[in-house]
């Protein structure tokens, strides 16, 4: 290598070892697969393989197709179905930018948080007193810590510090509600 | 070296040596077993995705299979393979091998974390062991090329003109540490979006799970325009970040095409059928060598082969 290479290249490594170190970037707000590093680090980790989307079981990790800077990374379509929380998503990671979780209901409930419920009352049919409904508690799997039901029309009350943001109380609620949605992580 | 061409005027029309005018006349067995490898990898990625939507669909059953490829995966088993991924990570049962250029910018990102380098592992070793084969063996844009050189030898004979702009060979070099660091100052990973088998590998899953083709058939459209219109080869050569990873981790393989100078009559055919502007005449290839073997298969005195060359220094001496 000739004297201008070296000096080139050596260039480069400097450059390259401190600029990816000293960014900080403020990435859109999406729900991530389970495990998910955090908003930020996960756009830096994931290297868009689509390993996770291949073994999702509900096909609910989707890669955007538009031109965009998030081409190559997966979000979770929780409008369209919802994830069972199989965590096969992190076991296939090959850049540990979903951490390897184990299918624990223990672990999921203390490692896992896609996203946050939001709970619009007016819609809510046990809210309005328009109906008994309480999908979104039966189908929770964290029933009584990410939603319970109180008052004496026993309507769902949901927490976000206990809610993994998996949307099957999306799924579950009725379309003509609508009234819960999981919102990507602040 | 030219060469003497019919036309409808009173003269013969001269032109340079072109690569669509090279036999190639042996080491058959190498070129069938290097295609063979080369069908093998892009047969996987579209395959991989195709059978892991049919076994997705077979577990899901009360989902409907919503995808217009379910009638050309019903053959598959029902149960999902042992591997996963694309043609930039795969893994294959316990072992994986993930592209070192995604790796390293993710290690650039993250830190060296000790998963990483073991996730790297075995493909870095076959590259420095091997050199850049994969861009010559397992790149899903080869037959791409293979079209874009197919075209660039139908336009020549039609007689309209194609540039063949060679742009410096250190282009890739600072294309790759231009990616690496425009992607660490927008704090997103860049290479899966530019790269062509990560491109080539996602629009497949793409099309397979999805039914459409997204914005990065857009750039694997645009590399095929360039290396038709304005450079043979041109991205591979000369722009591919990935090549230029696979070029100096591989600098140091010992695989390496030797020129029997004894047997050499100067032709030049090698140097012309090369893709990547090595030139196997003067013994002068570097890292950036794809161990494609078409120089061999050139030959028309049989002076070119693979030969282990000693590690201590870069080139052979010619017998």
């Amino acid at each position: 290598m000739n004297r201008r290479g070296l000096v080139g290249a050596v260039a480069a490594a400097l450059a390259l070892a401190v600029v990816p170190k000293r960014v900080k970037a403020a990435p859109q707000r999406k729900i991530r697969p389970p495990g998910a590093l955090p908003r930020g680090q996960f756009e830096q980790a994931c290297i868009g393989c689509f390993r996770c989307a291949e073994v999702c079981p509900t096909k609910v990790i989707r890669f955007p197709g538009a031109l965009s800077l998030e081409v190559a990374t997966p979000h979770l379509e929780l409008a369209d179905r919802a994830c069972v929380l199989c965590m096969k998503c992190t076991q296939v990671c090959p850049t540990d930018a979903l951490v390897p979780l184990r299918a624990d209901a223990d672990v999921v409930a203390k490692e896992v948080r896609m996203g946050v419920p939001k709970l619009t009352r007016s819609a809510c049919l046990p809210w309005t007193g328009q109906g008994v409904c309480r999908l979104c508690y039966q189908v929770c799997p964290y029933p009584d810590r990410a939603v319970e039901l109180v008052g004496p029309q026993k309507a769902p009350l949901f927490h976000a510090d206990a809610c993994v943001g998996c949307g099957l109380c999306e799924e579950a609620c009725p379309e003509s509600a609508r009234a819960i949605v999981i919102e990507p992580l602040p | 070296m030219t060469v003497a061409l019919p036309s409808h005027g009173p003269a013969p029309v001269k032109r340079a040596l072109q690569p669509f005018d090279v036999t190639l006349r042996h080491g058959k067995r190498y070129q069938r077993v290097r295609v063979a490898f080369l069908t093998f990898s892009v047969l996987l990625t579209v395959g991989l995705p195709l059978w892991h939507l049919h076994a997705l669909d077979v577990e899901g059953a009360g989902l409907a299979a919503d995808n217009r490829w379910a009638a050309v995966g019903r053959w598959l088993p029902a149960t999902p393979p042992p591997f996963v991924g694309a043609p930039t990570s795969v893994w294959v049962a316990f072992f994986e091998l993930v592209d070192p250029l995604e790796t390293l910018a993710t290690a650039l990102f993250r830190g060296v974390t000790l998963s990483l380098v073991w996730t790297v592992l075995p493909g870095v070793l076959l590259v420095v062991a091997l050199g850049r084969f994969f861009c010559g063996w397992a790149c899903p844009y080869l037959p791409l090329l293979a079209a874009s050189n197919a075209a660039r030898g139908l336009l020549t004979r039609l007689g309209l003109p194609t540039a063949d702009v060679r742009l410096p060979r250190q282009t890739s070099r600072v294309v790759l540490v231009g990616v690496l660091l425009v992607g660490s100052i927008l704090g997103v990973q860049l290479v899966p979006i530019v790269y062509p088998p990560a491109v080539i590998g996602r629009e497949a899953f793409r099309a397979v799970f999805y039914g459409s083709l997204g914005a990065g058939a857009l750039l694997v459209l645009a590399a095929f325009l360039f290396d038709t219109f304005v450079s043979r080869a041109g991205f591979c050569r000369s722009l591919c970040p990935g090549g230029a990873m696979f070029a100096t981790l591989g600098a140091l393989s010992p695989v390496r095409v030797v020129n029997e100078r004894s047997k050499c009559t100067d032709c030049t055919v090698c140097d012309v059928v090369c893709n990547l502007g090595q030139s196997p005449m003067t013994n002068q290839l570097d890292g950036g060598c794809e161990r494609c073997g078409k120089c061999i298969a050139s030959c028309p005195t049989k002076a070119l082969s693979f030969r282990l060359v000693p590690l201590r220094t870069g080139k052979e001496e010619a017998p």
